[in-house]
This record gives C-alpha cells, structure tokens and sequence, in this order.
C-alpha cells in the first residue's frame, strides 16, 4: 500500500512538475472558464432570468468543460519520446501509474476549479460565502468521479485517431449522473436550502466515486499491457 | 446447420411472429380509454426498451468474462450485441417521441425510460466508435471490453440519477401506459411483442457474430500470408 | 364520458418506423452475411 502511493506520488509529481515548468494547459484551462463564463453572462438578459436558476449549470458546464480540457493532456504527453513506453518498462505497478495520473489531474482540475469559482462568484453575484464548505464539498465529490473515468479513458484514446473528441464522445454518459447530482445540490446550496433536501444526490455521488475510482483503478491494466 | 443460416431463420420466424404482433396489436387488442389508439405504440417501444438495456448488460458480461478468460468469441458476441442494442435503442428514442406528442404534447419528455434509453444510446455510440477508431485486433478487444464494463456499471446509476430527479421535481401526473393494471388482453399482446424482439435480439446477434467471425478469419488469413 | 382521442395517425407511424427500422436492419445483415 505505501509502496503504491510512493510510485503513485512519483508519477504525480512528474506531471505537475512538468506543467508547473511549462503552464500551457492550466493557463489554457484557466483562460477558458474565464472566456465560458463570461460569454454565459452576455448570452442571458439579467432582467428575465433569475441568475440562480441558470448559475448552477453554468457553472458546472464550465467545470466539466475545463476538465476535460486537462484530461487531454493526461497521456498525451507520454506519447512524445515514447515516454509511455519508459514508464511501462519501470518496475512501476499499472495501478500506480493509474493513481499518480489520477491524483495530477485531480491537481489541475482542483487550481482550474480554484480560479472559476471566485470567477463564477463575480461574474453571476451570487453568495457561496455561507455555504462555501459544502458546496466545495461536493465540487469535490463529482470531479472525483468524472476525472477518475475520464483518467482510464484518456489512456483508452491516446492512439487512436481525433482522440480528444473520442474522449468527450465516451465520456459523455458517465459526467451525467454526477453532473445531475452536482448541478442539483449546487442548485439547492445556492438557493439556501438545507443539506438534508440533498442527501439523495450526496449519496449518489458517493457511491458513483466509491464504484468508478476501485473500476477504473482496477480496469487501467488492461489499458496500458500489451 | 451454419451459424449465418441458424441466425436468418430465427430472425425470420421472430419477424413472423411480430408481424403477428401487428395485427393482434392494431386490430385485436382494445383501444386504452384514455390515450387512444395511440398508446398501442407502448406494445413495441416497451420490449425495445428492455432489450437496449439488457444488451447493454450483455455487452459489459461479455467484457468481464473476455478480460479474464481471452476468448475472442466473447468479444464477437459483446461487438454484436452492441450493434443489436443500438438499433433497439434507435427504435425507442424513435417511438417514444411519436407516443409523446400526442399524450404529453410534446416530442420529447425527460421521462424515466426514454432519458436512460438515450444515455444508453451514448454509450453505445461510445462503444461502437472506440471499435472502430481501434486497428489492432487484441487492443480493440481489450479496449472495448473496458468500455463495455464500464457502460455496464453505469446503468444503475442512469437509473438512480433519473429516478431522484423525478421524485424531487414531481412531474405533472403521467398517463401510465396500462392505468390501473393491465387487462389481460393487452398483457398477452405484450408478452408476445417481448418473444417477438427477443428472438430478434438472438437471430440479429447470431448473424452479426457470423460477420465478426468472418472477419476475423480474413484479418487472420491476411496477417500470416501478410 | 370522454370520447377517446383521436390520435391513430400517431400510432400507425410509430409502427412504421419500427418496421423500417427492423426490417432494415435484417436486410442489412442479411447482405453483410451473404458475402462472408
């Protein structure tokens, strides 16, 4: 177990240390939900539609877009240099590679997230200061879930033709159970309602994490095995 | 007898049997007081229904036991019962609009079965195009069963999501295909559309497995002589 | 009483499409499967 989340660490440091030194898909992404967010806030006139009803939505397409913008990236640059093929060589454990790459977009996903929301707060006035933990809470959970698919999905595409928009393709049906549970405690939060009218939902999404990160950890290696 | 000639006949005596379906349907089975002729369109869009979501489960059993036992029947088989589903899946997203507009008003209604039937739909596409965008026969394999697990484990939570969105946003009232039970005649008229699209489901999968199998030999043949 | 609706049009389409879509598929495999 601490021998996995040593070699899961490795793999991880490898790419934030990477991105860190180069940017260019956290700025992309960052720019992006920016650009999302405010072409949203032009696209509606503010004196018909009640912000709060949108702003959950929105607010979440941005999210989900922006993921998928850094899950792109995930083994894309294994493809230069062959790198993929050094990494399956080393003594490092599929499952590993598998967490280290989960827990590097989890790291982007979550500075990308980061610069959104307070975005999202100016852009829409909306008020998360009350109920910022829970709702961070559950940006939480439901990336925990898509990106974890979306990690082993990456792996799937890489050598395959348009693989960024085969990506979005079969990823598409599993962001919507998360999504419809997030976007609708999202809703709820916002709307000032109590956490108990959202517990479905919260379990929902548990329960997706608790089944698709042991799935995709554990499918990742057939993926990668020749 | 062939596997191809097996496939044809039974996919010919499932026609048969719903052209009977047909004419029990339309000429012989009662007309519902409430919704009018047209909710006899519930005799072909329900079985469909089942037999898209069973296909699917099919697909993602077939994936399990290819990932762990290596046959490439089993991979045939999930390659064909994916094809089938979709044009199940087809027939459903087809009817349930042309039943909706007259009942609901509507052309589509984000109704329980026809939102599962179009995420399943998504993940069919998804399978079929990772299929396709996939040259190597044993990755194709390996990759597909992957996705056909993944699309496997998700219906249940298509079911959970759609189910909680519905009860917590009450829908105004439905008109339930059948009210209060179903009389017997039209239950009988339903069971037989069911063995209808059932043998379709078994003579359509026979002779797409005869395709795939050929195919497999040609790809066979021209690697040795290659 | 109600006169139930009059909606057949509905009904036979949707029966239409259905054949279409059945039937084409198994013309389809059929041809798919004649030049194994």
């Amino acid at each position: 177990m601490a021998e996995l989340l040593r070699q899961a660490w490795a793999v991880a440091r490898k790419d934030l240390v990477l991105e860190l030194r180069t940017r260019t898909a956290l700025v992309s992404a960052v720019v992006f939900t920016a650009l999302v967010l405010t072409l949203f806030n032009f696209g509606r006139d503010p004196t018909a539609v009640p912000t709060l009803d949108l702003a959950p939505t929105v607010l979440w397409v941005t999210f989900t877009f922006a993921a998928m913008l850094t899950l792109n990236r995930a083994f894309q640059l294994e493809l230069e240099n062959q790198a993929l093929e050094g990494l399956l060589v080393s003594p490092l454990s599929r499952t590993s590679l598998y967490w280290g790459k989960l827990i590097a977009n989890l790291a982007f996903v979550a500075v990308v997230d980061a610069v959104g929301l307070p975005l999202f707060v100016l852009f829409f006035n909306v008020s998360v200061s009350r109920v910022l933990l829970p709702l961070v809470g559950v940006i939480a959970l439901a990336t925990l879930g898509f990106v974890a698919v979306g990690t082993l999905f990456s792996a799937l595409v890489i050598r395959t033709r348009f693989a960024e928009l085969l990506l979005l393709v079969i990823l598409l049906p599993f962001l919507l159970p998360p999504l419809i549970g997030a976007v609708q405690v999202t809703a709820r939060l916002l709307a000032g309602r109590p956490l108990s009218e959202s517990v479905g939902y919260l379990k929902l999404l548990a329960a997706y994490d608790i089944v698709f990160v042991s799935l995709a950890s554990f499918l990742f290696r057939f993926t990668v095995d020749e | 007898m062939s596997l191809v000639r097996r496939g044809r006949w039974i996919t010919l005596v499932a026609l048969v049997l719903l052209a009977g379906v047909y004419v029990r349907a339309l000429a012989f089975t009662p007309i519902e007081r409430l919704q009018g002729p047209a909710q006899k369109i519930f005799y072909l869009h329900v079985p469909a229904a089942i037999w898209t979501e069973a296909a699917m489960i099919l697909v993602g059993l077939a994936g399990i036991f290819f990932l762990f036992l290596g046959d490439p029947r089993l991979d045939r088989f999930a390659e064909a019962s994916a094809e089938v589903g979709t044009v199940f899946a087809t027939i459903v997203l087809t009817t349930g609009p042309i039943w909706g507009k007259p009942i609901w008003g509507t052309w589509w209604t984000w109704d329980a079965r026809l939102t599962s039937t179009l995420f399943l739909f998504f993940l069919y596409l998804g399978y079929l195009l990772v299929r396709g965008a996939v040259r190597d026969p044993g990755l194709r394999a390996r990759y597909a069963a992957v996705l056909g697990i993944c699309g496997m484990c998700l219906v249940p939570f298509i079911h959970l999501s759609v189910y909680l969105f519905r009860t917590l946003h009450p829908q105004p009232i439905i008109l339930k295909p059948s009210g209060p039970s179903l009389p017997d005649s039209m239950l009988v008229t339903w069971l037989f559309s069911l063995l209808a699209f059932t043998l379709l489901y078994v003579g359509f999968v026979t002779q797409r497995y005869a395709v795939s199998l050929a195919r497999d030999a040609r790809e066979t043949a021209a690697a040795e002589h290659g | 009483m109600a006169d139930v609706p009059q909606n057949a049009g509905y009904m036979v389409a949707a029966y239409i499409v259905t054949a279409v879509i059945l039937l084409g598929y198994a013309v389809s495999l059929g041809r798919r499967s004649r030049n194994l």
